[in-house]
């Protein structure tokens, strides 16, 4: 016989198991449809074929994706890390102010970023051919995505050990090498994580901003939906994307736990 | 030289306790320059621009005599695409309720129950890679011929009146957002002390009133929270209205404004309509800002 208890743990755990599947459907269905559903091109009709093709189809658009969050993750870098230490160890007055100046292109839709952008790259700043126009809108819509765990590890981060080395005449340079980065690491790889699985999967923003010729792989499947409907190369190359993403993931919190993305975007 | 530096670096700067809360003005700015200079350049200039040119007419906006101020653009926005901003707040409004009732009983259960959190949280990660592949997975599901097509037939429902529908839009919406809203609610609840719930049950309280009057109150600002990050995130929505919309859903607002703007190369117009999606945006950042506690920044 149940008791009530134990029903109640029961439903419990089965209601998380179905919104998990839930989470999770949209790309299962895609993977079963890019493995079972025929291509165009009848042959061979081994399982991964679809992924075959998508993956020669679309090989420029997959470079072009880890070509532009590889950019990004520079820029933002070199952002984000001198900003998070002024923030956190310098004084200065105005410092809230400046915190939520800088965040808060994370609370301008998508849309609006993507509009404003296009017609001042358009009219001013004449980036509208330019790969550089369309990182630069990647790095701003995600800039603070990096800032967020820096200032967090470093208000976590003691201020003995940059101390320390002074005192034992370490000069400013070597204290932020080989002090300072390495302490930060946790932190500063969870916003890199961060920036790439959201440029690498962003279409919105590109779809405004990207220069002719250049179509990452999201846009690539999003312009794919819209003029050719459904195809299984099309969820091929989705279901690409969503498991390269899903791996770095994964290694992340394989190699840092959870910790370090509190507080941000993810848990 | 460099030696020279290095000896003499720590006497110099011994007598303060803490060195680095000295640091001249000129390097603070040298180090934020960086981030305040994208700030500037390719988010706050571009805002005003648009700003500006949702009030000037037409095509004056460039000519050298200088723009022609009118509020004809809000004025179309207000007579002939209000349904738009309506259909977008709907839409917005209907996610986050469903975020919101699905969510807390998650958030508790996950809280409280569940020893699994890791592999939830890497499952949970799902939906955050972006709308489109949620919008796109969806569609093929419910196609006419799709997997979800024995389960509707058995229902009586025809595929498409679900497919191109409200409720598809909303929940592809709220698949999306449901992990923000599930993160808030959580933070929340995990400070709440179980014995509180405890000691209200022993005390003779159902489980309804323990979580009316235990539970809620308790994890107000947490929810607060919840609700106004997953709105602020669900009225730029455009993959899903465009996917799995009727006509009806795809005038939301996102859409609109690159229809117009990009295809049909009316400014104007569409400089207005992303100016009032931004003014939703930041009352909704504004309201947030001030229910949330735990800033970074003191």
């Amino acid at each position: 016989m149940v008791s009530s208890r134990q029903l109640t743990n029961i439903v419990s755990h089965a209601y998380i198991w179905i919104c998990l599947v839930v989470f999770v459907l949209p790309f299962l269905a895609l993977l079963s449809y890019s493995i079972t559903g025929s291509s165009t091109a009848a042959g061979s009709t081994y399982a991964l074929k679809n992924f075959q093709n998508a993956l020669g189809t679309f090989s420029d658009n997959l470079v072009w994706s880890l070509k532009i969050s590889g950019l990004t993750l520079v820029v933002n870098t070199l952002v984000s890390l001198p900003a998070g230490y002024a923030i956190v160890r310098h004084q200065f007055p105005g410092k809230r102010i400046l915190f939520s100046v800088l965040t808060l292109p994370l609370y301008v839709p998508a849309a609006v970023i993507g509009i404003s952008l296009v017609l001042t790259y358009n009219f001013t700043y004449h980036l509208t051919n330019s790969m550089w126009g369309l990182v630069f809108a990647m790095a701003l819509g995600t800039f603070p995505l990096m800032l967020i765990p820096i200032v967090v590890a470093l208000k976590d981060l003691p201020i003995v050990f940059e101390e320390a080395a002074e005192c034992l005449g370490a000069t400013r340079w070597q204290t932020y090498r080989r002090i300072v980065l390495p302490l930060i690491g946790p932190g500063l790889s969870a916003g890199l994580l961060l920036t790439f699985i959201i440029v690498f999967n962003e279409y919105l923003v590109t779809l405004f901003v990207h220069p002719p010729g250049l179509t990452t792989a999201p846009l690539q499947v999003f312009n794919l939906i819209r003029t050719a409907g459904l195809a299984p190369t099309t969820a091929a190359l989705a279901v690409t994307m969503q498991i390269v993403s899903f791996t770095a993931v994964v290694l992340f919190l394989r190699f840092f736990g959870n910790r370090h993305l509190k507080g941000t975007y993810l848990l | 030289m460099t030696a020279d530096a290095r000896t003499a670096a720590p006497n110099g700067r011994r007598l303060g306790a803490l060195p680095r809360l000295r640091a001249p003005r000129l390097r603070t700015i040298g180090m934020l320059a960086p981030a305040i200079l994208l700030s500037v350049l390719f988010l706050y200039y571009p805002l005003v621009f648009i700003v500006q040119m949702s009030f000037s007419e037409g095509s004056t906006f460039l000519s050298p005599t200088g723009p022609i101020s009118t509020l004809e653009n809000y004025a179309a926005i207000v007579n002939r695409y209000l349904p738009n901003v309506l259909v977008t707040l709907q839409l917005a409004t209907l996610a986050t309720l469903a975020d919101l009732v699905f969510g807390f009983p998650f958030a508790y259960i996950l809280v409280r129950k569940v020893r699994y959190r890791n592999l939830v949280r890497a499952l949970m990660v799902f939906p955050m890679f972006g709308t489109l592949y949620i919008a796109f997975g969806l569609r093929f599901i419910l196609l006419p011929g799709g997997p979800a097509t024995p389960l509707l037939d058995a229902l009586g429902i025809a595929n498409t009146s679900i497919l191109f529908s409200l409720p598809s839009v909303v929940f592809a919406m709220a698949i999306f957002t449901f992990p923000f809203m599930v993160l808030n609610i959580g933070t929340a609840l995990s400070n709440v002390d179980p014995t509180l719930e405890e000691a209200a049950a022993c005390l003779g309280a159902r489980p309804w009133q323990t979580f009316r009057r235990i539970l809620v109150p308790l994890t107000r600002a947490g929810t607060v929270a919840g609700i106004l990050t997953v709105f602020g995130w669900s009225i730029g929505t455009f993959a899903e209205p465009l996917l799995l919309g009727s006509v009806n859903e795809q005038r939301a607002l996102a859409w609109t404004v690159y229809q117009r703007g990009v295809v049909q190369t009316d400014y104007g117009l569409s400089t207005a309509m992303g100016v009032v999606l931004l003014l939703i945006a930041f009352v909704v950042t504004y309201l947030s800002l001030r229910y949330s506690r735990g800033a970074l920044v003191q």
